[in-house]
């Protein structure tokens, strides 16, 4: 049954999916079973997305699967910082930028690849990144931005980091369409990429103990 | 579609827009350098080998506005600052064409409905800061019938009181299709509106709105007949379309919601694609002969590479926005193609398009070179100098970058020199540089 619900979810069939689960939980399986069989799924769709056989449709499709089948076996999960996590991460887009579906992708990816993140939102002002590395004390801060404008913002976020002191304890990456190699030494951040599988690679690179 | 004499709408339009009579020209040499720069354009989008790289701008904007240190909340409410900007700007830098401040729309319009799909610089965003769009779910997943069977009764509704508050009270209407005569629907139809002062309120939030528009327009038209007629510069931007699917997935569901419905309603999401293209190349062809302009700009939204696969964009994507591409070249207008995103496997479907007919807007995270192998003798393409190299970079790299483009994209015609995006932070001496290199261009052979 198990990799019923997984099949079900990796071909990205919802009403099988969700069915497949409601019955699983009638029959006695442990509500945490059935969302980690959902992960699994969402791993191997992050895998076909990673190697370029998958898209962004079959990680947003999967998403919602994983979404409504978490509503349907369990209260809403909060996604904490729990121990076994790779690394958390606090990610928003930064201020006067309000773009936020390259944003939403990276913390789903981030997630399926085992972080705890902690996604700001959009327009996200310095102080609020500040508060929130001090709150969740993250390897990692994610600033995304699709437009030029972005670049200042981004930069004032990195130095509003440094000037709380807290730079040491964090590597920061920028994300974005527009960015660039240019634009992170602009910015003073640690990294860049400028598509998904870019963020989680380095993520992965940074929490391996990587430069 | 032609005329009596067989001349085909484009056809008149690109002569119209060619003699540049709908300018009043300060002078000879105005007229002589507007008619040379439009010809080039149009021949380069022709593919024919001009022995020119003329260079246009997908859109200036700050980088516009930073010449007279105006705020984008400037920019949307006081438009004799922008238009100063603007004027310097085009004074200061050689282009062949101008775009830009037509996207800079006026606060007034959004202000006056509370508009829920933008945020505003000066309102929601310090003011120094581009208005940005929002996306979201403004049509429900379950409507897709509704709309097919009454799309303006949805629209009128359901998605304007949606997108304004100040156009909520028009849900309470009656649907207009029950307004016959007068002992069957108008009663009801007048008694909905007596009964609500909102509807009322909805009326003047309209007017208020368009009032704004008004003194905008005026503004844009004082931009053309400066830049175009005293500067000798054409103005590109004509009407402009939408791709069926993205007007599903950017203005209807959003991403999100479009991205679920193809794996759980894509008949439905046809259809609609479906009854939205007729009206989509009617909007076009309409709004060519009310500017005169034979260019159509259909700017492409959820269609690039990775953000679904080759099999999707030619099940949900290509079918119709190729119909559109068609029904415009039809119809002997231009399409400039405002790709957005990378494009890389996508381009080649350009090809199925009569040859000469199209100019190609390429990101910069389009690969320009390739795009050249692919698209050569087929269409014209332009753009690609990174927003990123142009704020960032040295004079020497962007030289370096322009320089192999204009040698490889150059060669044979067919290309325009263009940045990657709307321009907001740039240097100066960048853009100045990039402008540079395509006219310094000369054919090797």
């Amino acid at each position: 049954m198990p990799r019923e619900l997984q099949d079900a979810i990796v071909a990205l069939r919802m009403d099988q999916a969700l069915t497949l689960a409601k019955r699983m939980l009638a029959d006695g399986t442990d509500p945490l079973t059935i969302i980690a069989e959902g992960s699994e799924a969402l791993q191997e769709i992050g895998r076909r997305y990673a190697e370029g056989e998958a898209f962004i449709p079959e990680l947003i499709m999967g998403g919602e699967i994983m979404k409504c089948l978490s509503g349907e076996v369990l209260p809403e999960d909060s996604g904490s910082d729990s121990a076994d996590s790779r690394g958390i991460v606090v990610l928003g887009t930064v201020q006067g930028d309000i773009h936020d579906i390259g944003k939403d992708i990276v913390a789903l990816m981030l997630r399926i690849g085992g972080y705890a993140v902690h996604d700001l939102g959009t327009d996200v002002p310095v102080e609020d990144f500040v508060a929130a590395v001090r709150e969740h004390e993250p390897e990692i801060v994610a600033l995304s931005g699709l437009l030029t404008l972005a670049f200042d913002a981004m930069k004032s976020t990195v130095e509003g980091i440094a000037a709380a002191g807290l730079r040491d304890q964090v590597r920061i990456m920028i994300g974005g369409g527009a960015v660039n190699e240019n634009v992170r030494a602009y910015t003073g951040a640690d990294g860049w990429g400028d598509d998904v599988a870019h963020a989680v690679k380095l993520a992965d690179a940074w929490t391996d103990g990587g430069p | 579609m032609q005329d009596l004499a067989g001349e085909k709408l484009g056809d008149r339009l690109i002569a119209g827009w060619l003699s540049g009579d709908h300018l009043r020209f300060a002078s000879d040499e105005a007229r002589r350098t507007y008619r040379a720069r439009a010809q080039l354009i149009v021949d380069t989008i022709r593919l024919k080998d001009t022995g020119r790289i003329p260079v246009i701008p997908a859109a200036t904007q700050k980088f516009a506005l930073d010449y007279e240190g105006v705020t984008f909340r400037e920019a949307m409410t006081e438009f004799d600052k922008a238009f100063a900007a603007y004027v310097r700007q085009y004074e200061d830098t050689d282009f062949d064409a101008w775009v830009g401040p037509e996207f800079i729309f006026p606060a007034g319009m959004f202000e006056a409905l509370v508009w829920n799909r933008v945020r505003l610089p000066g309102v929601h965003l310090p003011g120094d800061k581009s208005f940005q769009f929002v996306e979201a779910e403004y049509m429900k997943a379950d409507e897709y019938d509704e709309y097919l069977d009454d799309p303006s009764d949805w629209v009128l509704r359901k998605y304007l009181p949606r997108l304004s508050p100040r156009l909520e009270p028009l849900a309470q209407l009656p649907p207009l299709r029950n307004t016959l005569v007068f002992h069957q629907g108008l009663p009801d139809l007048v008694l909905a509106a007596a009964a609500n002062p909102g509807v009322v309120d909805a009326m003047a939030a309209l007017k208020a709105s368009g009032e704004a528009v008004q003194e905008w327009s005026e503004y844009l038209a004082r931009v053309d007949q400066e830049l175009g007629g005293r500067l000798g510069i054409p103005h590109l931007l004509g009407a402009i379309a939408a791709a069926p699917f993205d007007i599903i997935s950017t203005y209807y569901r959003g991403w999100r919601g479009a991205i679920v419905d193809m794996y759980t309603q894509p008949e439905k999401m046809k259809a609609l694609m479906e009854r939205l293209l007729p009206w989509q190349l009617q909007y076009g062809v309409d709004g060519a002969k009310a500017l005169g302009h034979p260019i159509v700009t259909v700017y492409l939204y959820k269609g690039a590479d990775g953000l679904m696969s080759d099999e999707q964009y030619e099940e949900f994507y290509w079918p119709t926005l190729k119909r559109l591409l068609v029904g415009f070249v039809e119809e002997g207008l231009l399409v400039w193609v405002f790709t957005q995103g990378k494009y890389d496997e996508r381009l080649h479907h350009f090809r199925e398009l009569p040859a000469g007919t199209c100019l190609v807007h390429l990101e910069s995270g389009t690969d320009a070179f390739r795009a050249k192998e692919t698209l050569a003798g087929s269409q014209c393409i332009e753009g690609n100098v990174s927003s990123a190299l142009l704020a960032a970079a040295s004079v020497d790299e962007v030289e370096a970058y322009c320089q192999r483009l204009v040698e490889v994209c150059g060669e044979g015609g067919g290309f325009m020199m263009d940045f990657s995006a709307f321009l907001d932070e740039a240097r100066r001496e960048n853009v100045k540089k990039m402008i540079e290199v395509a006219r310094c261009w000369r054919p090797s052979s």
